[in-house]
């Protein structure tokens, strides 16, 4: 292969990551939890799931409905749509039989929020990831 | 104060704050508050819904607010309060919506087993557990044929005990609902089932039973649901009463509910079905007679072109006695009109999403037939078989 090709072959793959690059869970450093299931995902996301395994109540962020992180988190990772958690969480809230998660404005506040609370889960581009938040794959 | 004295006063400020902000953290984590607010605007070409909407009303107002705290990691007490001003049906005097006790049992890794005490709202089809909500209700309105609001509160909640649980499936998750408690008939319900609003007064003093098995598929791509309620009220009767020759009694009343939807990126499909059997069994033979097996079902599309703009297009269908689709046989029976009977409407509506605060409707509703106006705000004998209905709407959550 010549050298011309071979970079273009560079770039196409580069194209290609970024294209499949999606958002990763985040957790609080403490959480021994380091891989989850898309069902547990879902459950979690869906509020219905209060507890880790360890009784540690979990507290859920997310970003607004229209921020492109959240759509691309729900459709990729929880192969949702942001309208079916909204439905999940009112029906929830304005029922009484349960909660919504908490919203946070930014994807850093997303990170100081999931860095301190115990518990605590959240999302973010991997680009952003730090050493003061824990990563979760996907089962 | 001397040099000393003001070192520890802020040593001791700065070893308190870490505490109080940790305090009020967990406080706030621990307890939501949210609300809603919603207006809107009716105009029917005949017929009265909602208010004098003939004439353009305003009578349709709901607010809301509710609170919930987590008391310990297996306790939750949730409450709401709501004023809704609806026409004839409702005045806006406030009333506890909600106020439960939410004990979680049993968390496994398939799901989880609890029950809730005090006040529930019956979780009827899809939407009947927040129908008074605007931003979780389908339209301006709760599908008619399905949640009459004629009749609202007798389904709406019940004063007891549920027991729920979740069971995660393989590809979905089932959950399952059952419930025991005293129902909350009003005036409406009476002028409803009754025909007039006598002197006595419908008693909820039998348990309402209430079982709801729900399927949500892929989650929540498809969900299946089915609903059944059996509840008994009895009617005491006054003096007065006996005027009309109506006596002491009881109404029986089985709701079942099958709903199933589809949710896409950019379509949702809903389709639902309401089978109701109301059984006065007393009272005086005229209600003896007015047994009846009602029908309804409302099937919706609804397309997102943006993620803040959707139209939908919506056909109900109501008949008070399946059995007799048309009116017929009660008109030569009763010589009512037979229209009175059934409900045929096409709905075309949108919905703008301003922003995740605000939330615009508009509809336009094509009727035929009168049932599912009330007899609160219409006499039926003078009443116009073919009516529209143009409809705004204006809403507020946070």
């Amino acid at each position: 292969m010549n050298k011309p090709v071979k970079y273009y072959f560079a770039i196409f793959f580069l194209i290609l990551s970024a294209n499949v690059s999606s958002q990763i869970l985040i957790t609080h450093p403490d959480n021994s939890i380091s891989q989850l299931s898309k069902k547990t995902m879902r459950s979690i996301f869906a509020m219905r799931t209060p507890h880790w395994p360890n009784g540690l109540p979990i507290q859920v962020f997310v970003l607004d409905d229209q921020a492109p992180i959240h759509i691309s988190f729900c459709k990729h990772l929880l192969g949702m749509f942001p309208y079916q958690l909204r439905r999940v969480w009112d029906r929830q809230v304005f029922s009484g039989t349960g909660i919504a998660p908490i919203t946070v404005k930014t994807e850093q506040e997303m990170i100081n929020r999931v860095a301190t609370t115990q518990g605590a889960i959240g999302y973010i581009m991997p680009e952003n990831m730090t050493s003061s938040i824990k990563s979760i794959g996907e089962l | 104060m001397n040099r000393l004295n003001t070192q520890y006063f802020f040593i001791i400020i700065a070893l308190y704050l870490p505490g109080l902000s940790y305090a009020e953290t967990s406080w706030l984590d621990k307890t939501q508050i949210h609300g809603f607010a919603s207006q809107a605007f009716i105009a029917t070409t005949d017929n009265n819904f909602f208010g004098d909407s003939e004439h353009g009303s305003f009578e349709f107002t709901e607010l809301g607010i509710n609170a919930s705290t987590q008391l310990s990691s297996k306790l939750r007490f949730s409450a709401q309060a709501l004023s809704r001003r609806a026409g004839g049906f409702d005045d806006g005097s406030p009333r506890i919506d909600f106020a439960l006790l939410d004990i979680n049992l049993i968390n496994y890794e398939q799901g989880q087993i609890g029950v809730y005490l005090g006040r529930i709202k019956n979780p009827i089809g899809l939407y009947n557990e927040t129908r008074d909500v605007a931003h979780t209700r389908q339209g301006i309105f709760a599908a008619q044929s399905i949640y009459f609001d004629k009749v609202r509160d007798l389904i709406l909640s019940a004063d007891g005990i549920q027991l729920y649980g979740d069971y995660s499936l393989p590809n979905g998750t089932l959950f399952l609902r059952g419930g025991l408690g005293y129902s909350i008939p009003d005036d409406n319900v009476e002028q409803a089932y009754l025909g007039a609003n006598f002197a006595g007064k419908l008693e909820s003093n039998k348990l309402a039973l209430l079982g709801q098995i729900l399927y949500e598929h892929d989650g929540g791509r498809w969900i299946f649901s089915a609903t059944g309620v059996t509840l008994e009220i009895d009617y005491e009767s006054q003096p007065a009463d006996a005027l009309f020759g109506i006596s002491d009694g009881t109404l029986k009343v089985d709701y079942t509910v099958l709903s199933t939807q589809y949710n896409g990126e950019k379509w949702q499909l809903t389709g639902e079905v309401a089978f109701e059997n109301i059984n006065p069994q007393g009272i005086s033979e005229f209600h003896q007679a007015l047994n009846s097996n009602t029908l309804g079902y409302s099937l919706e599309a609804n397309y997102r072109l943006t993620s803040k703009l959707q139209g939908f297009i919506r056909q109900e269908r109501f008949y008070i006695d399946k059995d007799d689709k048309n009116g017929s046989q009660y008109n030569a029976t009763y010589l009512q009109p037979a229209s009175s009977r059934y409900s045929k409407s096409w709905v075309i509506g949108g919905r703008w999403d301003i922003n995740p605060n605000w939330m615009a409707r508009v509809e336009y509703h094509s009727f035929k037939g009168l049932a599912i106006l009330s007899p609160v705000e219409n006499t039926t004998p003078t009443a116009k078989e073919n009516w529209d209905m143009f409809a705004l709407s204006l809403s507020y959550r946070f």
